[in-house]
């Protein structure tokens, strides 16, 4: 597509600029030694095989947003051990760890612009519990919602989420009413709102926000459902099918528009969004 | 009583279902089928029925007590096709201005196969949306299990109460265990960390009230049970007959969006946004 190939420069740009992820030696996909330079240059797809590693948040905002552009918003919003949950391991202490290594919360958002167009970004992070729906996740999300609602900004997710926090309980499951109310508002502004799907997207996470997407767009071979593989055993003592529940199930299935390499998503966010405003 | 014994008489095979309330409080109860897409899903209950003298649409997960009942209603699990059925006859409900009840009593959202093959996760994700879209009043209540996603697909409504002995979590027991320690069989620890008892809900903020159970539970006297709910399901709907469409739909907006407020995280938590 010409549309794609005018938007190439600005992806090595993008991808000159991610933060480094910790890697294996070798790729999980194929086995091959892996360089970090090349790969960071690949937006973390490997060369070989396409295997598309995990990222968390930061590097998912150096890789949507132009350079400069991200002013994050509430960040400061903190987890409350509202439940007193202390086994098999207090959730004050998880949560203060995590904080400890830099991570903030599950979901992280803001606004920034894409090839120069002003949008509102939510990234999961898997890294936090599991990029669980907790209540400053459902917050940061609800919030930023109701703001691109009311100043028609189109909206970008990047989900990666095990589904709702237990540590939080039912105000955990609460997160899906209160996130989807706000993507109510959304459509109902006629707000656009891309929903990315990367590995993985399950539970309450895709039971909500994740495929209510305007457009879905999935990343290769990424897991995508609602109960997890093992739990669907335990239940049912059903053998599935390999391939079960990946991105190209979920497109045979009607679920995503699109299976899309990430190395393609940036231009074709930005075309998504000069044909929708 | 324990945490666990609590569970258990949610469970109970002995506890009422949705029609052994609905018939109770809505003797001509007509119950309609299908989601007009391509099945019925016998795991949700839905009808019509007169209730204080107005047509009202009744939903509920409904349980089997026979082995061939509980296969039958796949133990009140919905497959996408219920949560479809379930916004067919909200859209009756809203094109005749017929109120809602939905009674919850459920385990979970099916976890098999054909459920994810069919989208069960978009089924439950369009419905809890489209939920905040009705323009009538919908009272819901939890009368046994309310487990996860699949009990909230059925569950954002202007008014959540729940019975005495029902509970209300974002996981089953077995599953948070299943989740948390890898071992489902830490179901006991997992329900007492949960919170997930009426009252323990009803301080959190998450419903409106806990409606008494009789002497011995529900499962002891069902016309005491229907009568008790009846009466609580009709205080709750009263002052929402009143209110206009837009009215319902920003105090339902409001209800969600707010529901974590008690918990005050910091800072700037609630109403009052930068």
């Amino acid at each position: 597509m010409a549309i794609l190939e005018r938007h190439r420069e600005q992806v090595a740009i993008q991808g000159g600029d991610l933060p480094e992820i910790l890697l294996p030696t070798n790729c999980p996909g194929c086995g091959i030694g892996l360089e970090l330079e090349e790969l960071r240059a690949h937006n973390y797809v490997c060369t070989h095989c396409g295997h598309h590693f995990r990222l968390g948040a930061d590097v998912w905002v150096a890789l949507i947003a132009d350079s400069g552009s991200w002013n994050e918003r509430w960040a400061d919003v903190r987890s409350h051990d509202l439940l007193d949950w202390t086994v098999p391991k207090p959730y004050q202490e998880t949560v203060e760890r995590l904080l400890e290594d830099g991570l903030n919360e599950a979901v992280r958002t803001g606004t920034c612009t894409l090839d120069g167009k002003p949008i509102w970004l939510a990234t999961f992070d898997f890294g936090f519990v599991g990029g669980t729906l907790s209540i400053v996740a459902g917050e940061r999300l609800a919030r930023g919602m109701e703001q691109a609602a009311s100043s028609g900004t189109p909206y970008v997710l990047i989900s990666a989420s095990g589904g709702a926090r237990m540590q939080e309980g039912v105000l955990a499951l609460m997160q899906l009413a209160k996130v989807n109310a706000a993507v109510g508002r959304l459509h109902d502004a006629g707000v656009p709102y891309f929903s990315v799907l990367t590995d993985p997207t399950f539970g309450g996470t895709a039971a909500s926000l994740a495929l209510l997407g305007d457009i879905n767009i999935a990343e290769p071979g990424a897991s995508i459902g609602f109960t997890g593989p093992r739990v669907i055993k335990q239940a049912t003592y059903a053998d599935l099918p390999s391939g079960f529940q990946s991105a190209e199930f979920q497109l045979a299935h009607g679920q995503v528009d699109m299976v899309l390499p990430r190395t393609e998503l940036r231009p074709l966010l930005a075309h998504l969004l000069e044909m929708h405003t | 009583m324990s945490v666990w014994e609590i569970v258990e008489l949610a469970r109970h095979p002995q506890r009422p279902y949705s029609l052994d309330y609905i018939r109770r409080i809505a003797p001509d109860f007509i119950e309609l089928h299908g989601d007009r897409l391509s099945a019925d899903d016998p795991a949700l209950v839905a009808g019509i029925g007169t209730w204080h003298g107005r047509t009202t649409v009744f939903l509920g997960h409904q349980k089997g007590r026979s082995m061939k009942d509980r296969v039958a209603r796949n133990w009140g699990m919905m497959h996408p096709e219920g949560y479809r059925k379930a916004l067919r006859l909200a859209h009756h409900a809203a094109k005749f201005g017929f109120p809602i009840i939905s009674l919850i009593d459920t385990p979970g959202a099916y976890p098999g196969a054909g459920a994810e093959e069919r989208g069960i996760a978009a089924a439950i994700a369009n419905a809890i949306m489209e939920w905040f879209r009705i323009p009538v009043p919908i009272v819901a209540a939890v009368i046994g299990e309310g487990g996860s996603g699949g009990a909230l697909g059925m569950g954002v409504a202007d008014r959540v109460i729940m019975l005495e002995n029902s509970i209300y979590s974002v996981a089953s027991p077995e599953a948070a265990a299943s989740i948390v320690w890898r071992d489902n069989t830490r179901k006991v620890e997992a329900a007492e960390q949960l919170q997930l008892t009426s009252r323990e809900i009803l301080a959190m903020g998450v419903v409106e009230e806990v409606v008494p159970e009789p002497k011995g539970s529900a499962s002891a006297n069902y016309d005491a049970a229907a009568e008790a709910l009846d009466e609580a399901l009709h205080r709750h709907m009263r002052p929402l007959l009143e209110l206009d469409a837009s009215e319902l739909r920003q105090h339902r907006y409001d209800r969600f969006r707010y529901i974590d407020s008690l918990v005050h995280a910091e800072p700037h938590f609630g109403p009052k946004i930068d």
